[in-house]
């Protein structure tokens, strides 16, 4: 009677699941029972065994089961050296390019680069000036130059007379002096005196 | 060293490393669990994967209170409980009982002596394991997995318990019966 009702204590026993005072009430039942011994013993075999028992570990079973999960997106993928330093690197590199482009095309590059002089309507040097202030198309210049529109005026540079502009045109006359020496060249007094000015 | 739970939840912030080292400590005992509740090592492989797939498709809502280990067999329990509705839908396994042919026509195993079953004092050889898994899977599942997760995974009759969704004293008694039932299947091989 007490050995039926021992068995499943005895299991549990070997589990290491009954209290102290259990535990000490079955091995002094064992001490005199020989059947409850062999069935312990027996027991103990079969849990063993469990243990024992093992399934084989593929070594492709890791990179299976990786490249499943990569495909349902479940992993988070190994970026390499290279991808992260192009990454990191990406956002310098784009500001650069960046201010490259500003630079290559702000409209602030044209007061930047172009000489004051520049800026002043185009009168081709010796050659004789419009009432406009512009020299003809047929000056000698080439005629990409001629036929360009006028710059920028310069602020205050509207207020100048078709005189004035006569005069700006021929002061490089008076930078050089030999100029004055070539036959049929305009006269000095000219060139200093606006003609109206002559006149009175 | 990180727990499991830490682990996890680094996971789910999206560390990759935090799942390999998951992976590393935990993918033996998944295979073998398989193994032991299905008896087949093919379906305890594909068995294994979904597991892990599983757990990865629902880390999001694994809650950290609960212990990692236990929560992962309860999915690798399931899952091989899916596996063998679906070999017994298929009926493409049925068990051999002991003595009668194979399905190929080969001869069953011959088997060792009545001493042959002391895994404490010889070799555990393949055939005697192979025999042992048969009558695993002639258990009763709650039995079995009750039995493997105890002596074979070495969780404790609440951690069973917590798996399986039953109480301690069930617990308790399917491993005694199980016992029972190994013992009387394996006798000839038991010293």
């Amino acid at each position: 009677m007490e050995c039926r009702n021992l068995k499943e204590s005895i299991s549990a026993s070997i589990d290491g699941e009954v209290s102290r005072a259990e535990t000490r009430r079955i091995e002094e039942h064992l001490e005199g029972c020989a059947e409850c011994r062999d069935l312990e013993r027996k027991m103990r075999a079969i849990g063993t065994g469990v243990a024992m028992t093992e399934g084989i570990v593929p070594s492709d079973f890791r990179e299976r089961l990786f490249a499943r999960m990569e495909a349902e997106d479940l992993l988070p993928r190994r970026r390499s050296l290279f991808v992260f330093s192009i990454r990191w690197a990406a956002v310098p590199l784009a500001a650069a390019v960046a201010l490259a482009l500003f630079l290559l095309t702000s409209p602030e590059k044209g007061k930047d680069v172009v000489a004051p002089r520049e800026q002043l309507p185009h009168v081709a040097r010796g050659a004789p000036v419009t009432e406009s202030g512009e020299a003809p198309a047929s000056a000698g210049l080439p005629r990409v130059a001629a036929q360009r529109p006028p710059a920028v005026p310069v602020p205050g540079h509207e207020q100048l007379t078709p005189e004035d502009l006569e005069i700006i045109a021929h002061l490089d006359v008076l930078e050089d002096p030999s100029a004055l020496d070539a036959p049929g060249d305009v006269d000095e007094m000219e060139i200093l005196a606006p003609p109206g000015r002559r006149q009175g | 060293m990180r727990t499991d739970e830490e682990l996890m939840e680094l996971y789910r912030k999206g560390s990759r490393d935090a799942f390999e080292e998951l992976f590393a400590r935990h993918h033996g005992k998944v295979i073998h669990f398989a193994y032991r509740m299905t008896g087949d090592q093919a379906r305890a492989e594909e068995a294994a994967q979904e597991t892990f797939l599983r757990i990865a498709r629902a880390a999001f809502t694994w809650q950290p209170k609960a212990k990692f280990s236990t929560w992962m067999y309860t999915v690798a329990r399931r899952t091989t409980l899916n596996f063998l509705r679906d070999e017994k839908e298929e009926g493409d396994k049925v068990p051999i009982p002991p003595g009668e042919e194979a399905w190929d026509g080969s001869p069953a195993l011959q088997l060792r002596g009545p001493n042959a079953l002391n895994p404490e004092e010889m070799a555990w050889s393949s055939e005697i394991q192979e025999r042992f898994v048969e009558a695993l899977q002639r258990l009763p599942e709650t039995c079995r997995a009750a039995f493997v997760l105890n002596r074979g995974d070495g969780l404790s009759y609440e951690e069973v318990a917590t798996v399986l969704g039953i109480t301690t004293q069930a617990v308790k008694s399917r491993i005694f019966r199980a016992r029972e039932m190994l013992m009387e299947s394996l006798s000839g091989l038991l010293p």
